[in-house]
């Protein structure tokens, strides 16, 4: 218990752990504090406009979707997105007379209007003469949907033209009803949702939810840079040498490095959570809210976040240094920051490291992935002690003399100094 | 003179063979990562701008961060610190080096990207630039203060993370404002650049009189 404390107050002191602290707290009060401005507002009949919302209405999705394809197929390029990020596909003329008897199928513009259509416009923004961005509408010939085509059919279609583009685009079974069919919501949609945020959520569970989101973003990356410094300051003040001479085990002092950083890094998130409850509390005066959301969420949501980061940081770092590290968990974030393809909200898949649902309504969304998100936290929360326990055997071959880093030494080297009995 | 500039030549010579390979290869990783992930053929003005300035623009992180990493070892500080030649002016020809092949990594991708159909011009070389300038100004501004490489990255990576939600507080220096149609901000950031660079040297030099 002594080391673990010795380890927290080493973490508490150094650099980077400030810096963590003034970046948690800029996250906290810039995005989710200044969110908490009064309480959502119950819908009322009778208004405007209540958003939209995803909904499977063929007349409104075969059109949109029709439309689209057609102007890709002109412009000779189709946007997918077959690893979560973007991608503009070209196809072959083997593929585009494939694509062009699917278009003849549910626009009625035959191959041969659309070979001798020239006056296309592709449309989007563009730099203007004075360096200024402008947007040109496309131009498209007339569009006539088969009276006949029925929307299963359409929907067989659309599989095809997908697996033609490679995989991933917008007419795929993943995407093509979040793309192409939004509605407009109803009075009783909007209040649905508003019920459940009372009810269900208990108001604290949607905005524990909502830092969860924001905070998700930051953990995912900036408990590396802690954990790597960590493992410097003992080459710094050049302690490795008497650390490995130590009588303590390699896996009780690794593991008991990894809780301290997890420790450490979870106060000012316990800090935040307090500070947000008591402010949601007092904003929804008079309701029944849920004393315990916000610390359940963060055990659940948060803390495999910092458990992975910290553990990328402390076994890359302790097999080859800490920069790499750094790039490491930087491209698995960055990876997993723009593959956010199913938006903001509803897009949480089983291996996503940064989870996102950025909205206090959607409770039915996000426990409708519900088994996804479980197997998602326990895998994140398994990996990082795999991995934590490759560090202490890393650790471990480093105090025998086995393994500098990556490079290896030959075992027998000292068996052979020896002098023979 | 012509001392001086064999001296440069020598600096920046094993400034190439012993500590800048790895960091050159980090940022041409970067660019592969670009190309693969996003996709650079066939994009109009807009979305040409957004690999440039949201992904390749950590290329500055990864170059101009390190520069004071081969110090970062304490035998090698205090080695350094015994030699006639000024330190700062190692650290500045290390820096002038890493600023160069940044154009050139930028310039060489808006010019694949030109290849590849994309609407892209002059302008989307120097708004890419400029982003991958700052944000590794900022990474050298807080490697020279803190003497710890990896809080210069850290800073570098934390202000990178809060374009992505703070664009309205962040005004003139947002980085990502090519994408969203402004050109403007790119200016203030160059010249930002140049300040945290100059604030970085001030600092050392004043540092290594209190010494």
């Amino acid at each position: 218990m002594m080391l673990f404390f010795k380890e927290c107050k080493k973490i508490l002191r150094s650099l980077t752990f400030l810096i963590y602290c003034a970046a948690v707290l800029a996250m906290y009060f810039t995005q989710f504090h200044s969110d908490i401005g009064g309480p959502l507002e119950k819908p009322a009949p009778g208004e405007d406009s209540y958003g939209t919302i995803v909904r499977e209405v063929p007349e409104i999705l075969m059109p949109v979707a029709i439309n689209c394809l057609v102007r890709e197929y002109f412009s000779g390029s189709f946007t997918a997105y077959p690893y979560g990020f973007i991608k503009h596909v070209r196809l072959t003329e083997k593929e585009k007379a494939r694509m062009a008897e699917i278009i003849a199928e549910v626009s009625g513009i035959t191959p041969e209007q659309l070979d001798s259509f020239d006056a296309f416009e592709q449309g989007g923004y563009y730099m203007d003469e004075n360096g200024d961005m402008a947007y040109l509408e496309p131009n498209i010939p007339e569009i006539s949907i088969p009276s006949d085509l029925t929307y299963e059919h359409f929907r067989d279609l659309m599989r095809k033209a997908d697996k033609i583009i490679g995989g991933g685009s917008m007419y795929g079974d993943g995407f093509i009803v979040g793309n192409f069919s939004r509605i407009p919501k109803t009075y009783e949609d909007a209040l649905a949702e508003y019920d459940q945020f009372i009810d269900k959520d208990k108001v604290t569970g949607a905005y524990a939810r909502l830092y969860c989101d924001y905070l998700g973003i930051v953990l995912a990356m900036l408990p590396v840079f802690v954990a790597a410094s960590l493992a410097r300051l003992d080459r710094k003040s050049r302690m490795e040498q008497l650390a490995y001479a130590r009588k303590i085990s390699s896996a009780r002092l690794v593991f008991t490095r990894f809780f301290a950083l997890a420790a450490v890094m979870l106060l000012p998130l316990i800090l935040t959570a307090v500070i947000a409850h008591i402010r949601v509390k007092g904003v929804y005066a008079g309701y029944a809210v849920d004393s315990f959301a916000f610390l359940r969420y963060v055990v659940f949501w948060l803390v495999p976040n910092i458990l992975t980061a910290s553990a990328v940081g402390m076994l890359v770092t302790e097999l080859v240094s800490g920069l790499l590290a750094v790039f490491v968990q930087g491209v698995w974030w960055i990876a997993s920051i723009f593959s956010a393809v199913g938006g903001l909200t509803g897009g949480i898949r089983k291996f996503t490291l940064v989870m996102r649902h950025n909205s206090l309504l959607g409770h039915d969304v996000f426990y409708g992935q519900w088994t996804d998100i479980v197997f998602n936290r326990s895998f994140f929360t398994v990996f990082s002690l795999l991995a934590i326990m490759l560090t202490a055997w890393i650790y471990e071959q480093k105090r025998r003399g086995m393994i500098h880093g990556l490079t290896f030494k030959s075992s027998h080297k000292n068996t052979e100094r020896q002098p023979k009995a | 003179m012509g001392l001086r500039l064999r001296a440069a030549i020598k600096i920046l010579s094993v400034n190439l063979r012993h500590n800048f390979m790895p960091h050159l290869f980090i940022a041409l990783v970067i660019a592969f990562l670009t190309q693969a992930l996003f996709g650079i053929a066939s994009l109009d003005a807009r979305e040409a701008a957004q690999p440039l300035e949201r992904l390749l623009s950590l290329t500055g992180t990864v170059l101009l961060t390190p520069i004071f990493l081969p110090e970062q070892n304490e035998d090698i500080r205090d080695l350094i610190r015994s030699k006639r030649t000024n330190y700062l002016a190692v650290c500045a020809l290390r820096l002038a080096c890493s600023i160069f092949f940044l154009a050139v990594v930028m310039g060489s991708f808006t010019y694949i990207m030109q290849c590849c159909e994309s609407a892209v011009s002059f302008r989307h070389f120097v708004g890419g630039f400029a982003t991958a300038l700052f944000l590794g100004s900022l990474g050298f501004l807080f490697a020279g203060i803190s003497q710890n490489t990896i809080t210069g990255y850290m800073v570098s990576l934390i202000y990178y993370m809060i374009n992505f939600g703070m664009k309205d507080e962040l005004k003139n220096l947002y980085l990502f404002s090519m994408s969203a149609g402004s050109f403007n901000e790119k200016y203030w950031l160059l010249g930002g650049s140049a300040v945290l660079m100059a604030a970085t040297f001030l600092w050392l030099c004043k540092a290594s009189r209190t010494v």
